[in-house]
């Protein structure tokens, strides 16, 4: 894709395409090497099974994506998930809302969750880190007061087809993301959107003084997240045929770092879909890699904690070497 | 009047505190100090002059060991020392007090005063009694009896509080005490108390650098004065043997004519009409006309609040109450977005924070503040964008290696074109300038010059604000002057000259108005 | 806080008294008066088996929230904290059930929580990696290390030598004098050791903490080192009251912990805040969670609840700060 080598003009530019190359060629040789170790790994029915779990870390990791570039981070994204989670099964079951408008309610909650984000981190200025631990608490809060522990099964039959149908043997749900996937890298690298991100979180004072709407790009961005995150809820109880109220718990730990792991710098200023889709599929296979040789499923995110700091630890000695 | 500088003290004198020589410093684009001397002897209060970018800051800086000088060599008591962290300065004797007061406003007087040493008891805990009894001398060694050492610094006037670091500095024994624009925000009868512990310090023999803008303190209080210019030493004067006019000139001096191409410029219509603009805190009733072609330069001091003027034209802090007319029509600037609507562009004064991401291409920061020109449906046209930059980088002559170049890589004065060019490419009505040629070489001025001419031939209207006064003098066909906030003074092209310019600045009498 | 700081330097007194006015009062005071509105809706609340049962299950809250509010006035953040002690009361129980002596059981969870809290604080302070991906990272590790090590399996079989928390000095059951002890050597220890001031300094202005000799790096790994004595000591008053003990983490612990730490006075923004105010919050915290149940509320809304609280106390702190800002004081 021609993504990664308009890539080249920002701040840290061959380093950064050399990030994404060597990352590529990492996850070729695990490819290979898992499939070594496992005849069951490498079988398109695995392979695509995979693709169906990843969708919903990979949905919320794009919008993630931009939030990271300008500097910001979402904790609370998984904390929506649950919330919107509830709140489909919720309005369904207990407003009695047909099902297609409690999906689309379900969304706007997600949406809402994130515009608040973003209105607190704009008007009143509260630290991104800090304002979306504060809503993680409140909307997991919020998840678990409101269903009470209750669960939400019996969804109708065409409900579960994002969740587990296919379209042309792609299973839905990546066939969405595929399709975001190629939205989202293209507003990032060939919108003033898109531009607009790099520069706040390279210099957000200099975007300001350049008459960028910083404000308002972030105040998006947040949405998008919560939108993002409610997207996933819907794919995720669609898959899962049930409504929990601990769904999404942990998620902001693989989408954070699937995008640090895809070269996105943790500070802001840099970063592409491209790369924050390498580091989705390489967290993704890196599980079930482990599960299929019999590593515990819990196991898996003491690798994913560690991939964590590394990735960070990596590029930001290489960025210091650099300067 | 001698040039050079006197090294060493003059036989029969004490020893000097304080003296760095032949002082040479440069950062990447600016060459910040080139063989500056200066000296501090015991019990006296020594002046720095200068303009701002004038290098007096370097210069203190490298004095208290923030900088480590590239050439030249820092004495204290007659002995050669190095100072490669601040702490090395203060062991040395060396204290500095900033204007940006360095204290802890969660904590009392005498834990600001005793951080990082305080007396301790056994096992290590700290001796309150003592850290108390000793904060009480130093109080009263100073006869400061309004102060306690238990108060909150929180609660405590900018001028108390300026005591309260006076006095840290005492409590690492300071001989040499480097104060910086340290009446900038203080009332009048903070200046006086100020003056009092500055008189006490001296009869101490605690040698002081005093550094300020404001000429009569510094013929109040100080006993010997040096002028820096653009990175050079300029002079020393007893300021018993000195007057204000001989300070200012030297400050600014007579540079040449030919430096600014000014070409007159047929001027037009009223472009800006701005009516008594309140912005608190620094923006205190502002009424100016800019028309188009003319170049309109403000000068003012620091803190006197023409950078904060042309934000609130600019929309980035907008006014409180007053109006703004642009090219006749009433127009409300709330925001940069609305501004950059109505034709107003505004390069900052701060190139590398605010004016520039450096961390981007030549290419992405000339198209930053005209993306929406360049894109119809929210795609950025690509090759337009390209176009321009190459058609920036030639009309600015920007020397990079090709528009893909990293622009934190160039040079001050290329850096300052591209921040130029980007809102050129907007063609403004109206163009604010905040120190265009701060920090920059001699040749790259001259282009921005010769540029500033030619969009006002082309009918921009142009507001400069500069700390330089040759450039305003040169450039401009009106001359404004602010000082705390407000317009003071007003000079046509023939009538401004660095005396009278210099005087309305600093409140001060100019020397013919003296000599009257 | 200014009020607070004219009454004290009238009455001229520093140490540890002086700023027990301010958010410490506030929050004693809504202490009891919370008791006493919910004793009237529900007179059982009152009852002393219920109240020492709130103080005692929540002690090792604000154990470990002393040690958070270091972290948070230093200008970091931790959210592993509560992976943390899971791990630590596995670890304890496990020794105990091995048949280590019972003084080794009890001080494993300090040594190691030392030891993993000074391990993050070197990473933070001198890799100079944000203190959120690192202890987001740890979190992770430690959580699925929990799991996979014991395979799920819980610790039951404890023997009775090894239940501390049962103790009691004086009739005060230990899980509340290690509470008060901790909080007490804590804010003592803030007030007045050169580490202290340099952890507000560090956490205020960081420039000026450097000009004035405090090694930031230094103190951030101290800081670190400090929560992890104070993790270890809640682990240990945690487990010690449990007889079975889980292999899962105690769920959104971490967020009470901070919760309390802020609502406690300790700024997010760093440089302010007391250790008293976050014990006194826990309490507080635990108050709530305990009279929710008393006015029939469902259990399920208290994270709601903690979690708004977390975030009005916030924007409240931020409001604040822009305040007073705004009234010229030059930072």
């Amino acid at each position: 894709m021609s993504l990664a080598i308009e890539m080249k003009t920002f701040r840290v530019p061959r380093w950064l395409k050399r990030h994404e190359t060597l990352l590529a060629i990492i996850l070729l040789i695990a490819l290979f090497g898992l499939g070594l170790m496992n005849d069951r790994f490498l079988t398109l029915d695995n392979l695509l099974n995979q693709g169906r779990v990843m969708t919903e870390f990979g949905l919320i990791a794009l919008p993630m994506t931009f939030v990271i570039i300008t500097g910001g981070i979402d904790l609370s994204v998984g904390a929506i998930v649950g919330l919107c989670a509830i709140m489909l099964g919720y309005s369904w079951k207990t407003f009695g809302f047909p099902l297609p408008l409690a999906i689309v309610f379900s969304l706007f909650v997600g949406a809402l969750a994130g515009f608040i984000n973003g209105l607190v981190i704009t008007r009143i200025k509260v630290p991104p880190l800090i304002m979306t631990i504060a809503t993680l608490a409140l909307y997991r809060g919020l998840a678990e007061g409101i269903s009470q522990a209750h669960s939400v099964r019996g969804y109708p039959e065409w409900f579960y087809f994002l969740g587990q149908g296919d379209v042309f043997g792609v299973p839905t749900q990546l066939l969405l993301l595929l399709v975001l996937i190629v939205i989202f890298g293209i507003v990032l690298d060939r919108t003033t959107f898109g531009r607009a991100l790099y520069a706040i979180g390279a210099n957000e004072t200099a975007a300001r003084f350049s008459a960028l709407s910083v404000d308002r790009v972030k105040l998006v961005v947040y949405t998008l997240s919560g939108l993002a995150s409610g997207l996933a809820a819907w794919v995720l109880v669609s898959r899962v045929t049930t409504t929990r109220m601990d769904m999404g718990s942990g998620y902001e730990l693989d989408v954070i770092a699937a995008v640090v792991l895809g070269g996105t710098s943790i500070f802001g200023g840099s970063g592409t879909i491209w790369g924050t889709v390498i580091g989705l599929v390489m967290i993704q296979l890196l599980k079930n890699g482990l599960a299929l040789t019999g590593v515990k499923g819990d196991a898996t995110i003491v690798v994913i904690g560690v991939a964590l700091i590394l990735s960070v630890l990596i590029a930001s000695s290489l960025q210091r070497r650099r300067d | 009047m001698s040039t050079e500088p006197e090294s060493g003290a003059p036989p029969g004198e004490p020893a000097l505190l304080l003296e760095v020589r032949g002082i040479e410093k440069s950062f990447p684009g600016v060459r910040a100090l080139s063989g500056v001397s200066f000296d501090v002897r015991p019990g006296e209060v020594h002046a720095l002059l200068g303009e701002n970018g004038a290098g007096k800051s370097t210069l203190i800086k490298i004095m208290s060991g923030v900088y480590q000088p590239d050439v030249g060599s820092i004495l204290v008591n007659g002995t050669q020392v190095d100072f490669f962290s601040p702490d090395d300065a203060r062991r040395a004797g060396v204290a500095t007090i900033y204007q940006e007061l360095l204290l802890f406003p969660e904590l009392s007087v005498a834990e600001n005063i005793f951080l990082g040493h305080a007396p301790l008891a056994g096992a290590g805990r700290i001796d309150w009694g003592a850290m108390r009894t000793e904060a009480r001398r130093l109080l009263d060694s100073l006869e400061i009896d309004d102060l306690s050492p238990d108060q909150i610094v929180g609660v405590l006037t900018v001028g108390n509080r300026q005591r309260v670091e006076i006095l840290r500095a005492l409590s690492h024994d300071a001989r040499i005490l480097i104060m910086d624009e340290p009446t900038a925000a203080l009332t009048e009868s903070d200046v006086t108390r100020l003056f009092d512990v500055v008189r006490r310090l001296k009869q101490r023999g605690v040698g002081i650098v005093y550094i300020s803008h404001r000429l009569d303190e510094i013929f109040a209080i100080a006993d010997r004065v040096t002028v820096l210019r653009d990175g050079a030493y300029v002079g020393s004067r007893d300021v018993a043997e000195t007057n204000v006019g001989e300070l200012v000139q030297m400050m600014v001096g007579r540079r040449l004519e030919s430096l600014f191409p000014k070409t007159a410029a047929p001027i037009g219509a009223p472009v800006l009409e701005a009516r008594d603009l309140v912005r608190r805190p620094l923006t205190k009733g502002v009424s100016l006309t800019v028309r188009a072609g003319e170049i309109v330069g403000i000068a003012g001091l620091v803190g006197s609040g023409r950078s904060e003027l042309a934000q609130t034209l600019f929309g980035m802090t907008p006014s409180e109450s007053g109006d703004i007319r642009l090219n006749g029509q009433s127009v409300r600037i709330n925001s940069p977005e609305t501004a950059r609507a109505n034709g107003v562009a505004y390069v900052p004064e701060d190139r590398a924070t605010q004016g520039l991401v450096r961390g981007m291409s030549v290419l992405h920061n000339f198209s930053l503040a005209a993306l929406g020109s360049l894109s119809r449906t929210g795609f950025i046209d690509r090759a337009a964008e390209r176009r321009m930059a190459l058609e920036g980088v030639a009309r600015f002559s920007v020397k990079t290696s090709s528009v893909d170049e990293i622009a934190g890589r160039l040079s001050g004065g290329n850096q300052q074109k591209i921040v130029l060019g980007k809102w050129l490419a907007n063609n403004p009505k109206l163009l604010i300038l905040d120190e265009p040629t701060r920090g920059i070489d001699v040749g790259a001025k001259a282009e921005i010059h010769r540029l500033m001419s030619q969009l006002a031939g082309e009918g921009v209207a142009i507001l400069m604000i500069s700390s330089e006064l040759p450039e305003v003098l040169g450039m401009s066909d009106r001359v404004l002057v602010m000082r705390e906030g407000r317009l003071v003074a007003e000079f046509d092209r023939e009538n401004a000259t660095s005396e009278v310019v210099g005087s309305a600045m600093m409140g001060g009498t100019s020397s013919e108005e003296r000599a009257a | 806080m200014t009020a607070t700081a004219i009454a004290s330097s009238a009455s001229g007194r520093t140490g540890m008294f002086r700023r027990l006015a301010g958010q410490e009062l506030l929050l004693a005071v809504a202490i009891v008066a919370l008791a006493v509105v919910v004793g009237f809706i529900n007179p059982r609340f009152l009852a002393m088996r219920n109240l020492s049962d709130i103080l005692l299950g929540n002690s090792y809250i604000a154990i470990a929230a002393v040690g958070m509010s270091m972290v948070i006035i230093s200008g970091n953040i931790d959210i592993s904290v509560g992976a943390l002690i899971g791990v630590l009361a596995t670890i304890s129980g496990s020794l105990a059930v091995a048949g280590a002596p019972i003084i080794v059981t009890w001080l494993a969870p300090l040594v190691i929580g030392v030891a993993v809290m000074a391990a993050q604080g070197a990473i933070i302070a001198y890799l100079r990696i944000p203190a959120i991906v690192v202890t987001l990272g740890m979190l992770s590790i430690l959580k699925g290390g929990l799991i996979s090590v014991t395979g799920g399996k819980w610790i039951t079989d404890l023997p009775q030598n090894f239940h501390l928390a049962d103790l009691s000095l004086f009739g005060v059951p230990m899980p509340v004098i290690i509470m008060v002890l901790a909080t007490v050597l804590a804010a003592l220890w803030m007030r007045n050791s050169p580490i202290g001031r340099a952890i507000y300094a560090t956490g205020g202005n960081p420039e000026a903490a450097r000009l004035c000799g405090v090694n930031p790096q230094r103190t951030v790994l101290m800081v670190f080192a400090l929560h992890g004595f104070f993790t270890g000591l809640a682990s240990l008053v945690y487990a010690t009251q449990l007889r079975v003990i889980q292999s899962t983490t105690p769920q959104g612990l971490e967020l009470t912990v901070i919760t309390a730490a802020v609502v406690g006075g300790v700024s997010i923004l760093g440089g302010v805040g007391t250790v008293v105010g976050a014990t006194l919050a826990a309490i507080l915290i635990a108050e709530i969670t305990s009279a929710l149940v008393f006015i029939n509320v469902s259990p399920y809304w208290t994270d709601a609840l903690r979690g708004g609280l977390i975030l009005a106390t916030v924007i409240a702190d931020i409001l604040r700060r822009q305040r007073r800002a705004a009234q010229g004081w030059k930072r």
